[in-house]
């Protein structure tokens, strides 16, 4: 238990920290960096769920974040209140999650990635469509305006996210999960109900999305509707999960940080998108010689030892 | 409108064509390797603006172009295919898979944005002096290039086809396709097949770009969809299948244009919702087998 | 009778794995189940498992048909296996692997405490002890074996199927899973034992069925069904 307890000190200490930040700086660009990795953690945490702990490689990750953030913005505006509207958001994404879920996870492997991919383009494709025009703020709530509300909602939302994947890692429905993510015949005949498992999974890791969605269309001025369904956030989520270490619960924090941060740097050293190029990079060279991230890199370097990990050296 | 149905079935069937010489490639691809490239749509990409450079800078003909492109992106294909490819080849049929679509999925962040600095937004397209005529043939228009388009899919298809069944390496290719391990008992050099199945695949992609460049224009973000179309159309083939992939690009190209006419701007959207509902019912493709 | 199967057949394309086969258990005892390779033990486990669904026939546990039910169903009525290619969850460590058995098994529990304290001593019981905390990937081939075990046994099962657990270990290590399966029985639970090792069927087993191509060619006790020419053709012709 001591151990525990550390945890939670350390963690609650740094949400107390990032709670008085505004106390510190009034300087925008400070919180505006801040209220975007914080946003960036509760989307890959969102991703993490069902990527990282299930297993399933779901590259239409895109289409629950636009969701929230289409139906939180619309509902917010035509003056439902604005946490209302944002549980409404997250609330359809998780809906639509459920209704596709079932023929979506008949689709094993590679077949649930394009479809996955597919679906999520289907719906940009129609909200390009049928809503073309950007949304702006009305000028009352422009005058308004103020960072600090964005600021505590995101933290708030990515603080959320770090408490569910904690209790999931540690729960019953995570060990399903982790188990059909390991061998679906060996989890399906030690009693693991496959498809409820993943329904369940999908259902959490969308209602963060879509909460992610609607945090994001309460933070933004101007928002083009298909601009949030576009496939950058899915792959913004994937590539943040895998650089800080996938499937872990302190990974996606690290990556996000490391994310906003660098992205933040290269834009001020490269011309238009090339830091995009860079994380292309990383993200292979990633894959390819870092497959746990960041974080195993980190914990090798501080030399903790975590579970199962030391003996792998006579274990071979 | 008879006429006007022909009209909208040869437009199907030129960018039909098209599609299909795109997708053969990936089937290639993903049929002897079982990588799945979802970067296919940038070295299409690539394979266009080559081409595209050739005819701006030094004057040479598109038609011309075309081999050379075809030869260029097969080196850049081993290229990639030595660099990041072989690394994960190896591994047994699930890893591969997957880390083989994250590497396709980091090439497919770097592209774009490499394309945007050389190249810039704008949408470019190769327009040689001939590129507007056409002929009238019962009052269905037909276009000088989109046709040549078709017929060149369909010779480099049928090569390819040929090049597979007759060919001792093409056998030896199918033959990896069928079984890896057999294939290495039997003494084929699996290193050296995939290397230049990897080439021929991303060659026929950038043969496909050119000829988008001619009749379509480029951009450097055509990449994503290109690889969406290509998918499934190999999808609706049955992956590995290269006749049938080009079977069922023609008649995606023609579902698409006869459904513009009455769905408008969501022809994409319905013609994607039919793929998924075919990729749930039958996910080994339309002609693949149970 | 606890297990019981009526006329099961399954084929792969026109290869008949499994034909027409009839098989009863019997509560309490250990059923050798042998056959030269490729004549469909292996396939019988995955029917019997749900893995795969029979082309025709039934199977009744404890006179309830649960031909039809999902494999979790069946593994939540009481039936578990192990894989004769081993399948451990790689990145979970030896302890979490078994877990998965308990919480979700027979006796399924949310408490991850209890489950963890279960497993504990399921890994204690198997000689796994030690190396709870070790990930699965990290072990050896014959670990993996006693993982496989283990985590069916977390399952709490009525019957345990085991795909030879026996190949590839040394005579010494045959022993121990020996006394290992017979402690197993004593427990309560019911066996299907697959193995190539003669003497370890022999030593065990209360009973021996044989099979060929998918069909029943011998049954009954030990000494006699391993002297039956049939099963000694129908091992000889695979050496041939
Ligand atoms: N999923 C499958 N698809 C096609 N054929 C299969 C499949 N599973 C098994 N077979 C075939 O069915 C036959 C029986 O295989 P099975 O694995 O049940 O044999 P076994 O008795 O377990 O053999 P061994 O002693 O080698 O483990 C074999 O010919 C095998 O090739
Ligand atoms: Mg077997």
């Amino acid at each position: 238990m001591p151990k525990n307890w550390k945890s939670f000190f350390i963690f609650g200490g740094i949400i107390a920290l990032l709670a008085m930040l505004p106390l510190f700086t009034n300087r925008s660009d400070v919180l505006t960096w801040s209220c975007l990795t914080l946003q960036y953690i509760l989307l890959s945490q969102s991703w993490n769920i069902i990527g990282g702990y299930a297993g399933q490689v779901n590259l239409g990750h895109a289409a629950f974040f636009g969701l929230g953030a289409l139906t939180t913005r619309y509902l917010w505006l035509a003056g439902l209140p604005f946490p209302a509207s944002l549980l409404s958001g997250a609330f359809i994404a998780t809906v639509f999650a459920l209704l596709i879920g079932i023929p979506a996870f008949r689709l094993r492997g590679i077949y649930f990635v394009i479809g996955t991919l597919v679906l999520a383009e289907i719906l940009k494709v129609v909200i390009d469509t049928r809503f073309p025009v950007a949304s702006v703020l009305p000028v009352e709530t422009l005058l308004t305006y103020s960072l600090l509300p964005r600021y505590y909602l995101s933290l708030m939302g990515a603080v959320l996210s770090v408490i569910a994947v904690y209790f999931i890692s540690r729960s019953r429905l995570g060990l399903g999960m982790m188990a059909i993510r390991e061998d679906e015949d060996a989890a399906r005949t030690s009693g693991v109900n496959i498809l409820q498992n993943k329904l369940i999974a999908f259902a959490i890791s969308t209602f963060l999305a879509g909460l992610a969605g609607g945090i994001f269309a309460f933070y933004m001025v101007a928002i083009q509707p298909g601009y949030v369904f576009s496939p950058i956030w899915t792959f913004d989520s994937v590539v943040i999960v895998f650089v800080g270490g996938i499937g872990t619960l302190i990974g996606p924090i690290i990556g996000s940080v490391f994310f906003v941060l660098l992205k933040q740097w290269l834009s001020l050293h490269l011309p238009g998108g090339l830091h995009l190029a860079v994380f292309g990079v990383l993200f292979i060279l990633v894959v390819l010689y870092m497959p746990d991230g960041f974080i195993e890199a980190i914990r090798r370097y501080g030399k903790m030892v975590t579970l199962g990990r030391k003996p792998m050296v006579q274990g071979g | 409108m008879v006429q006007f149905l022909a009209q909208t079935f040869v437009n199907g069937i030129n960018v039909g064509a098209l599609y299909g010489l795109a997708a053969v490639g990936l089937s290639l691809i993903f049929g002897v390797m079982r990588i799945l490239n979802v970067a296919h749509g940038e070295f299409l990409m690539v394979g266009g603006y080559i081409g595209f450079w050739l005819f701006k800078l030094y004057g040479v003909d598109p038609f011309v172009g075309l081999p050379l492109v075809g030869i260029f992106l097969f080196l850049i294909g081993i290229v990639f295919y030595k660099v990041v490819f072989s690394r994960v080849a190896k591994f047994h049929e699930e890893v591969k898979l997957k880390n083989s679509l994250l590497i396709a999925f980091g090439l497919y962040l770097i592209f774009p944005q490499i394309a945007m600095v050389l190249w810039t937004a704008d949408e470019r397209a190769i327009s040689p002096a001939y590129s507007g005529q056409a002929f009238d043939l019962l009052g269905v228009r037909f276009g000088y290039v989109p046709l040549a388009g078709v017929c060149i899919a369909i010779i480099v298809i049928l090569a390819m086809y040929l090049f597979l069944t007759k060919t001792y390496f093409g056998k030896s290719l199918r033959g990896t396709a069928e079984s890896w391990k057999a294939a290495k008992l039997s003494g084929i050099h699996i290193e050296w097949t995939f290397m230049i199945t990897f080439g021929l695949g991303i060659s026929l992609a950038g043969i496909a770009g050119v000829l988008i460049a001619l009749t379509q224009e480029l951009t450097p973000f055509m990449g994503m969809p290109w690889t969406l179309k290509a998918l499934i159309v190999v999808v609706l083939a049955g992956m590995g299948s290269i006749v049938g992939a080009f079977v069922a690009g023609l008649i995606l190209g023609i579902v698409e244009a006869v459904s513009a006419i009455f769905m408008g701007p969501y022809t994409i959207a319905i013609g994607l919702l039919i793929f998924l509902i075919i990729l749930v019912l039958r996910p080994q493709g339309l002609f693949g087998r149970a | 009778m606890m297990l019981e199967m009526d006329s099961l057949s399954k084929s792969f394309g026109g290869l008949m794995a499994i034909n027409h086969l009839d098989l009863d258990v019997y509560k309490g005892e250990i059923l050798g189940f042998i056959g030269p390779n490729g004549s469909g033990k292996t396939t019988l486990f995955n029917l019997i498992s749900g893995l795969l669904k029979p082309d025709s026939g039934k199977i009744k546990l404890n006179g309830i048909d649960i031909t039809p039910l999902s494999s979790h169903k069946i593994c939540q009525m009481g039936i578990a296996r192990t894989f004769q290619l081993t399948k451990p969850f790689a990145q979970m460590t030896s302890l979490e692997n078994v877990m998965v058995g308990k919480a979700f098994g027979c006796t399924p529990t949310w408490s991850m405490r209890e489950a963890k304290e279960e497993a504990e001593k399921i890994l204690r019981f198997i000689g796994l002890g030690e190396k709870s905390m070790w990930r699965a990937s990290a072990l050896g081939v014959v670990d993996r074996k006693k993982l496989e075990t283990a985590r069916a046994l977390a399952t709490k099962p009525k019957l345990l199927l085991l795909d030879e657990m026996m190949a590839g270990l040394t005579p010494t290590e045959v022993e121990e899973a020996m006394v290992l399966v017979k402690k197993i029985r004593d427990s309560g639970i019911t066996l299907i034992v697959v193995e190539h090792v003669m003497e370890a069927i022999l030593g065990i087993s209360d009973r021996v069925v044989a099979i060929n191509a998918g069909e029943k060619i011998a049954e009954g006790a030990p000494q006699d069904v391993v002297r039956e020419r049939k099963v000694i053709e129908a091992y000889l012709g695979e050496e041939a």
